[in-house]
């Protein structure tokens, strides 16, 4: 029993389930013409979003594409990898 | 003077024509290329791991996904070596070539040159600093990987616009 005026936090999966990050690294070959248009293909984006986060890859190294849960973060990871970008995933702090 | 052009041929096939000695040589050497995406590096680099440190999903990507994607891979190159094969005098110039292929090819044509090229860059463990030469040494293996990743780069742009304009016209 909890202490009186205490708050007990159930422990829930969807505590547990914290949003995960897609994130693309930059590499020195895909042409940025490429990236844009896998990230217009993978994500719906349109063509400036794409080519915002494509500048972002070449520029600072990473983007940060996506966040969401798990399954759909796979799912993205995947499609990344089957367009040979340097994708990958983690938890959201 | 002819260049190379990338346009579609009617609406169920993409014509490249204006194919000099020098596109014509980095497109042969596909098959030698492509069969190289097994190697330690190159393979690491085609079909890495999904996290930075989850070992347990690694783990079980590596089983369960990567074949997938090394069967997409393979796949998609063996599509465009075959089409490869019909290649043949473009009427515009004796030296040029032209190549005709059915245009729902053009993203195993987009897979392929970029595998070719990933492949290209691990090998020769191109750098950024690399990819700002412009004066290639032809005569050793890091000169021609290196000129052979702007060929093919070359052609993957005009690819990659001919995509981009069917995506924005769906």
């Amino acid at each position: 029993m909890p202490e009186p005026g205490t708050i007990q936090l159930e422990k829930t999966d969807a505590a547990l389930d914290q949003p995960w990050n897609v994130i693309v690294r930059n590499d020195p070959i895909n042409l940025m013409s490429y990236v844009t248009l896998v990230f217009m293909r993978v994500f719906g984006y349109p063509r400036e979003r794409a080519e915002r986060h494509m500048l972002e890859v070449h520029n600072q190294g990473r983007s940060l594409v996506w966040s969401g849960g798990r399954e759909q973060a796979e799912h993205y990871v995947h499609q990344l990898h089957s367009y040979q970008l340097l994708a990958y995933m983690e938890q959201a702090l | 003077m002819i260049h190379l052009r990338v346009e579609p041929d009617g609406p169920k096939n993409i014509r490249i024509t204006g194919i000099d000695p020098v596109v014509l040589d980095s497109l042969f050497a596909l098959p030698e290329v492509l069969e190289q995406r097994d190697k330690p590096g190159v393979r690491d680099r085609l079909m890495p791991p999904p996290t930075e440190s989850d070992e347990a999903l690694n783990t079980d990507w590596q089983q369960n996904v990567t074949p997938d994607l090394r069967h997409l891979f393979v796949t998609a190159s063996e599509t465009v070596l075959r089409d490869l094969t019909g290649v043949k005098p473009d009427p515009q110039a004796k030296h040029l070539q032209q190549l005709n292929f059915p245009a729902e090819h053009l993203n195993a044509w987009l897979s392929a040159l970029n595998q070719a090229r990933l492949i290209l860059g691990e090998l020769h463990h191109v750098t950024e600093a690399d990819m700002a030469i412009t004066d290639f040494n032809l005569s050793e293996p890091h000169g021609l990987g290196l000129f052979r990743i702007h060929v093919l780069g070359y052609l993957l742009e005009h690819l990659v616009k001919l995509a981009g304009g069917h995506e924005t016209s769906i």
